[in-house]
């Protein structure tokens, strides 16, 4: 990542950003988010296959925020994200500097969000093979095994919240669950609360969602959470033709529109 | 701590036969924070007022749950009485004993369980209701009639000489609708333009009405007292102010050979035209589909003779923006036109012609200057025959509904026929024949007894061609279905109402319901005919079903009347449930978070971006507010908000809650 390298450090020497957020080797064999705020840190960003933690969960972040602009080492799920967040007012050309990395690795400086945003809109959300096999398997399911099959997955939790942690959509500084005024969704981690925990999740996900998995690779106990968005992003495929984020704004949940014919409601 | 009193009515015997009204109120008198509990006979007549009033002031009360009927129904008076007593209204709750309960059970202890139940959720509610004050809006005293039909005439005549400004928008070159086209009308047999005309040259000059035609709704924002309109004023490629109607351009265009709508297609029309000779405004539009200059880049005749050079090739269209008060809706309905009949041979044979194709034949201005002839060979048709009920009535062809007019009008034409062609024969083929209505029946008799119009109750299967006559052949079901067959020279269907195309965008634009055959909904069959389920829209003539003229001409009064008493008031008075969006202290500010996805799915745009700067003007977060004005209260919002940061005031999260629980908890 020599270009990623010369980039970053021209960038903070310029003072054109005043971080470039990008990945560094970590302990291990694993892989963690850097922040170049120094031209001679430049030289520890690296990036391979191993780089899959969605960056753009910092970009909301107050803390790095308040650093000044910031340029991002983005892979195609972080692009998306970045478009939904802009989308949702979090984001926009002023703070964010996008260093796009393609499928091939290599970089391309987009001169702003559209620019993005055209990049992404040449591939379609998919989902894999591995994960639409048990998404059919989940829907050939009877409602009885299925109902066990998530009791029993997400029995374990223990509301840790680092799916949320790591999602990039889930930058409320206030979530549903924190709201205790009254408690809608209860703290403990038990059967119940578990399930409501993680069906409020996707909920607030659908059609905000650009499938990185980032949730299900962050839980420390692997609960295939991401199975659940994944249903959403089929179903709103099915129901509603499916979505891309963008700038637009057109959200496919929650924009009225006086034609909706809310004929999946049986 | 709460002091609150529950009032339980047993609404004469309503309540009281299948729940113990005496228990309710006794174990609810036991649970935490209620002060007060009592039943009574009548909670709302004059002496149970007075025990929720006494309550109040003796006890101290704090919030007043009254179990009784539909808060539809009585709200506003329990409401109103805790006010009196000095109690803010809003902290008076109704628990609906009679519709949710006895009505609906039989009597017996579950009945009464349930009672509790509905009566301790609401307590539960009152504990966490606050005071709220009413909001006040103005009132734009200006409608907006949309549709140039009689009823739409009628509606913007009687709202303009009651004072007020009325804008009529008509998506036609000339307003007047289908009964411009009527030859004469029944039961009196007057003639149609002569009763109407008079009416359109009066909205033209009235100085309280304007009018756009050939113009259409784009938008609506806004609500009750506060819409704000969007109109698209199609370009008619013509300066109207300098145009003085004097149709030599009508007379010069190459272009002749245009079915005329006005006529029904039995007459032609030019590309610059003027729908017919009284139409309101009396001034030509270009029709760019069939316009030579418009389809291939040349000709301009009609600018080379127009004196005062009038014509405008590059005028666009131009979108007006209104202000107003209120909407009367009066787009009327269509008829049902060709291969809706193929067993009928429409738009197979000439001569067999719609109900609305006859009236222009039998109208003095119509094609054939009102002598009724085929429109195959012009001849004089010996033998007519009348078909009722072609496609209502038929829940096969998805119209299981009577079209109501059809069997007046049969009668007239098949009179107008038998005045008009002495020697001719005439046949009607009915279901039944629906007359009801003032002189109707009497109207019928005569076509009957004295014009001696055969009537055969029956339905005709097919009609088919067979040297040169149309063979009608049905069966009379008077005569034990003894097959009938008749050799027509001409055949006129009465084919069935239906709604306008487009009748379901405009009402999504208007955010009006519509029933399933798509004529816009009342909000109530009986008692509000003319009102709409959206304040401030009112519904006048054929829109809402297939009516007749004085029907239409009676809906439309009666929405103008409507108008009026809204227009009657400065300001209106709207209940405080409304979203708002919750605000703390620096630095949070609010728990808003700024996605805006509420903007986006709030129905009414009610909700607006507003900016929290500090002393130096700087950006510090920009949140979600909603507009008090604008804000309906559906809750959209609520359920969005990731952050819990919207609350209607009335059903907070923390009232709903506390309700759920209630119902969840064991007592
Ligand atoms: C063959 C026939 C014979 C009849 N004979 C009689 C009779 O003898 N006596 C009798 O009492 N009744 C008779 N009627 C019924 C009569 O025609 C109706 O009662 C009457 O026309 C209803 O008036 P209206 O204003 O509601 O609707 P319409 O006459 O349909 O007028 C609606 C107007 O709204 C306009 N419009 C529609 N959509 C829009 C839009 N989106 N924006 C702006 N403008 C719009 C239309 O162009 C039209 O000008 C007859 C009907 C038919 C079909
Ligand atoms: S341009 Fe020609 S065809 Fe078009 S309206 Fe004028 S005269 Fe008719
Ligand atoms: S010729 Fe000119 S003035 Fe006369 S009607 Fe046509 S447009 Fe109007």
């Amino acid at each position: 990542m020599v270009d990623l390298i010369k980039r970053a450090k021209e960038l903070i020497e310029t003072s054109a950003v005043r971080v470039v957020i990008g990945y560094e080797q970590g302990i291990g064999n694993k892989t963690r988010a850097l922040f170049v705020e120094k031209a001679e840190d430049a030289g520890k960003l690296i990036f391979d296959s191993r780089c899959v933690q969605n960056l753009a969960v910092y970009i909301t972040k107050k803390e790095i925020k308040e650093k000044g602009k910031m340029a991002i080492a983005a892979t195609l799920p972080v692009m998306r994200s970045i478009i939904q967040l802009a989308s949702e007012f979090q984001v926009n050309d002023n703070n964010l500097l996008v260093l796009g990395i393609t499928a091939e690795s290599k970089l391309i400086e987009f001169a702003n969000l559209v620019e993005v945003e055209t990049f992404v809109h040449q591939y379609q959300i998919e989902i894999d093979a591995r994960n639409k096999e048990m998404l059919d398997k989940l829907g050939k399911m009877t409602q009885a095994e299925r109902w066990k099959f998530w009791i029993d997955e997400l029995a374990p939790c223990f509301k840790c919240y680092a799916c949320r942690a790591a999602c990039p959509m889930c930058y409320c500084h206030r979530c549903t669950v924190d709201f205790n005024q009254p408690q809608w969704i209860p703290v403990p981690s038990h059967e119940l609360g578990n399930l409501e925990w993680h069906i409020m999740r996707a909920m607030h996900l659908t059609g905000r969602c650009i499938d990185c998995d980032a949730c299900y690779n962050a839980c420390p106990l692997s609960i295939p959470i991401n199975l659940l968005t994944k249903k959403m992003l089929e179903d709103a495929k099915e129901h509603f033709g499916g979505y891309q984020p963008s700038l637009k704004g057109d959200h496919l949940m929650s924009t009225y529109k006086p034609d909706d014919k809310e004929n999946f409601i049986h | 701590m709460s002091k609150i009193g529950v009032f339980v009515c047993h609404c004469g015997e309503n309540i009281s036969s299948t729940v113990d009204c005496e228990k309710v109120a006794a174990t609810v008198g036991k649970y935490d924070g209620v002060a007060f509990s009592v039943d009574y006979k009548y909670m709302c007549s004059d002496p149970g007022q007075s025990i929720i009033k006494n309550a109040i002031a003796e006890k101290g009360l704090t919030g007043v749950v009254v179990a009784a009927c539909s808060p539809r129904m009585h709200e506003p008076t329990f409401r109103k009485v805790c006010a009196e007593a000095g109690l803010n209204p809003y902290m008076c709750e109704m628990a609906n004993l009679r519709e949710h309960c006895s009505w609906v059970h039989e009597k017996g202890e579950a009945t009464t369980e349930k009672a509790i139940d509905l009566v301790r959720i609401l307590v539960e509610k009152v504990k966490y209701n606050q005071s709220l004050n009413s909001i006040k809006v103005p009132v734009t005293k200006t409608a907006l009639v949309i549709g140039g039909g009689i009823a739409g005439i009628q509606a913007s005549l009687d709202i303009a000489n009651t004072g007020h400004k009325v804008i009529l928008i008509e998506k036609d070159p000339s307003i007047g609708g289908h009964m411009s086209q009527l030859s004469e009308t029944f039961p009196t047999l007057d003639c149609s333009q002569c009763i109407l005309t008079p009416r359109m040259v009066e909205v033209a000059q009235h100085p309280n009405i304007t009018l756009y035609t050939y113009a259409e709704l784009e938008s609506l924002e806004g609500f009750i007292g506060n819409f704000k309109a969007k109109i698209r004023k199609k370009s008619k490629s013509l300066d109207e102010k300098l145009c003085t109607g004097c149709g030599l351009c009508t007379t010069k265009c190459p272009t002749k050979k245009i079915p005329s709508e006005f006529n029904e297609g039995l007459g032609n029309r030019t590309a610059i035209y003027v729908p017919f000779p009284q139409a309101v405004p009396n001034k030509p539009v270009i029709d760019r589909i069939h316009c030579t200059y418009y389809t291939k880049g040349k000709c301009k005749i009609c600018e080379k003779v127009c004196p005062t050079g009038a014509i405008r090739f590059d005028q666009e269209d131009q979108i007006v923006e209104v202000e107003v008060g209120a909407i009367v809706v009066a787009t009327g309905f269509a008829v049902k036109r060709p291969d809706f009949f193929p067993e009928y041979g429409y738009g197979k044979y000439a001569d067999v012609i719609t109900g609305l194709q006859f009236e222009r034949l039998a109208s003095a201005s119509g094609p054939t200057l009102g002598e009724i002839r085929r429109p195959s060979d012009g001849k004089i048709p010996e033998k007519i025959v009348f078909l009722a009920c072609a496609g209502s009535r038929d829940p096969a062809k998805g119209i299981p509904y009577c079209s109501k007019i059809c069997c007046m009008y049969i009668a007239k034409h098949a009179m107008l026929y038998q005045h008009k062609v002495h020697s001719g024969k005439s046949y009607v083929f009915y279901m039944d024949i629906r007359a009801g209505g003032k002189m109707y029946e009497e109207f019928v008799r005569r076509a009957i007894e004295d014009d001696g119009v055969n009537y055969i109750r029956g339905r005709v299967s097919k009609i088919y061609e067979k040297n040169g006559k149309l063979i009608v052949s049905g069966v009379d079901t008077l005569l034990n279905a003894m097959p009938v067959e008749i050799e027509a020279d001409m055949v006129v269907l009465a084919t069935a109402g239906v709604a306008n195309e487009g009748a379901e965008e405009l009402a999504q634009k208007l955010h009006i319901s519509y029933d399933p055959y798509k004529f816009f909904a009342e909000a109530h069959p009986k008692l509000k005919p003319v009102e709409t389920n959206t304040g401030g829209i009112f519904l006048a003539g054929s829109c809402q079903a297939p009516r007749d003229i004085p029907e239409s001409v009676a809906m439309a009064s009666g929405a103008a009347v409507k108008v009026a008493g809204l227009f009657s008031q400065d300001e209106l008075t709207r209940e405080p449930i409304i979203a708002v969006v919750n605000r703390q202290a620096a630095p949070v500010y609010s728990s808003c978070v700024g996605c805006f996805l509420c903007v986006s799915a709030c129905p009414y745009q009610a909700i607006e971006k507003e900016e929290i700067k500090n002393r130096t003007g700087d950006l510090i977060k920009s949140i979600a507010k909603v507009n008090p004005g604008l804000c309906q209260g559906c809750g959209t919002c609520v359920a969005f908000c990731r952050t819990k940061s919207i609350d209607i005031q009335g059903y907070t999260h923390e009232q709903m809650y506390s309700e759920v629980m209630a119902l969840l908890n064991e007592y």
